[in-house]
């Protein structure tokens, strides 16, 4: 389980006028094997809570823990995607999806083994010798949920990993990530700008305001698993992502 | 084979163009002292076939290059690599690199001997101080130009500083280092000949000013081509090395 609690991160120095106060008190749990969604306006903090809890950047007041364990650095449970995939250019697929295993030390065959498998699983098979660049979008990104995944992590921790993606590819990667999910249905924590994405995949949504970022409503989404590709129609999904959109205009127009 | 031809068809053409052109004006110059362009050519064959003190001059000459780029090498690139993770080495560094970016070297080159002698030491000297600092601002712009995203992910993943620097720093800073590498490289053949022009006569430097001198200026021509077409060997080298150690790196091609 992922706690937050009372959380408040300042880049720079407030006292001294010159900082910004990025998160201001946020509050909220992700039970295991649950999917939050989390969206807000730029400028809501949503990715600097991402990497607060990835261990990436440290904060000043109040507590995040993981299985009641502080977060002080990265931890082997957790696993990130990058929205820009953060794919290394000058090795292959293969040499991209096993690095966080060897950089985790374990042998050369045993990571080759893994990444293999998880290759397969992203639909990657026969591309291993491929470099980033001779890639599409969405196949890097499969190569950067490939890597995450390849170390076993329970948590899940995703920055906008579709948002440089058009939206077809957009589309085919989300019906396989919920595929994915409901094999091994791990903890994810999924940060997004997009409202169908966020009410599609997301067990709960939760909906930030901006400047300072706060945590402003935490939504049910009460769809049914396994959620079939049409579910945009239901209209259950309709009235969630109305109810997103006049919050989010909301906050919009209150800033322009 | 198809792109060599596309290539070299025009180059070629480019030469033959530059040896009619030269040629023509010769020939209607009443300068007797500029040699033809086969004359030029009798002379490279001369000086490496049957001049047994061009060897040796070359063999001298590549000392100081040989010893220098080493020296600027391996003080260069680790110099680089610091000044680009550690702020308050790249503050300490930055005034100095500029002084050494626009610094003229060959007007210091008295000082050098007059500090150092007239032997190896102040040629190396010289030739460290003409490629150095090229090597260090490619070393550094290329740790620089690493993604910060790539840093964090391999953070994510639990990487050590160590592991960090190998796995993403020096991987990620290798195209701009062989820039640097090769710049560096034309930089140190410069000072290596530029030294021995200047005041220390020996190697190439003292067989140039011998012909000029003499007034053989076919020999002086064909010296200064036998320097080019050793750097452009050398340089031909450092771009196969490089494509064995940075496949990935862009195609940047000046040799």
């Amino acid at each position: 389980m992922i706690q937050v609690k009372n959380l408040t991160k300042e880049f720079g120095r407030i006292d001294n006028g010159g900082g910004v106060l990025a998160l201001s008190d946020i509050d909220f749990q992700v039970r295991d094997n649950e999917f939050v969604t989390v969206i807000g306006p730029s400028g809501c903090g949503k990715t600097t809570l991402l990497r607060i809890i990835a261990g990436l950047i440290p904060y000043q007041h109040g507590e995040v823990s993981i299985d009641s364990h502080p977060v002080v650095g990265p931890g082997p449970e957790r696993a990130v995607v990058f929205q820009n995939f953060a794919l290394l250019p000058w090795t292959d697929v293969l040499g991209n999806v096993t690095f966080g295993l060897d950089v985790r030390g374990a042998t050369k065959s045993d990571s080759q083994a893994k990444a293999k498998e998880l290759i397969k699983l992203v639909g990657l098979e026969g591309f291993e010798q491929r470099l980033p660049k001779e890639l599409s979008g969405g196949m890097q990104q499969r190569v950067g949920l490939a890597r995450a995944l390849a170390v076993s992590p329970r948590i899940l921790l995703m920055d906008e990993p579709f948002g440089a993606l058009d939206e077809q590819t957009r589309r085919l990667l989300q019906e396989q990530l919920l595929q994915l999910w409901e094999r091994e249905r791990k903890t994810v924590v999924f940060i997004t700008h997009s409202m169908e994405e966020a009410v599609m995949l997301g067990d709960r949504v939760m909906l930030m305001t901006p400047r300072p970022g706060k945590v402003k409503e935490m939504i049910d989404i009460p769809l049914k698993r396994p959620r079939p590709p049409d579910i945009e129609k239901s209209p259950a999904f309709v009235e969630i992502k109305e109810y997103l959109w006049e919050n989010l205009r909301a906050m919009q127009t209150h800033q322009s | 084979m198809k792109t060599l031809a596309r290539d070299w068809g025009p180059r070629l053409a480019v030469l033959a163009t530059a040896v009619a052109l030269w040629e023509y004006f010769l020939s209607r110059s009443q300068n007797f002292l500029l040699p033809t362009f086969a004359h030029i050519a009798t002379g490279l064959f001369h000086l490496i076939f049957l001049e047994p003190r061009f060897w040796e001059a070359l063999y001298i000459s590549n000392q100081a290059l040989i010893f220098g780029y080493a020296v600027a090498v391996v003080i260069g690139i680790p110099l680089g690599l610091m000044a680009a993770r550690l702020p308050w080495m790249d503050r300490l560094l930055n005034p100095y690199f500029a002084v050494l970016l626009v610094m003229p070297v060959a007007p210091l080159i008295p000082i050098v001997i007059i500090a150092l002698g007239l032997g190896l030491a102040a040629r190396v000297f010289i030739v460290v101080s003409f490629a150095l600092v090229f090597i260090t601002i490619n070393t550094r712009a290329g740790v620089r130009s690493i993604e910060p995203t790539l840093i964090e992910m391999a953070k994510s993943f639990g990487a050590t500083e160590s592991q960090i620097w190998r796995r993403i720093i020096v991987p990620g800073a290798l195209p701009a280092i062989f820039v640097g590498l090769r710049i560096g490289l034309g930089r140190a053949i410069t000072g290596m000949v530029m030294v021995e022009l200047i005041l220390v006569a020996s190697g190439l430097g003292r067989l140039l000013l011998e012909f000029s001198g003499r007034m053989q200026s076919d020999m002086v021509f064909a010296t200064v081509l036998a320097v080019i077409i050793e750097a452009l060997a050398l340089l031909s080298v450092m771009q196969i090395l490089e494509r064995k150690i940075a496949p990935w790196a862009p195609d940047i091609s000046i040799g």
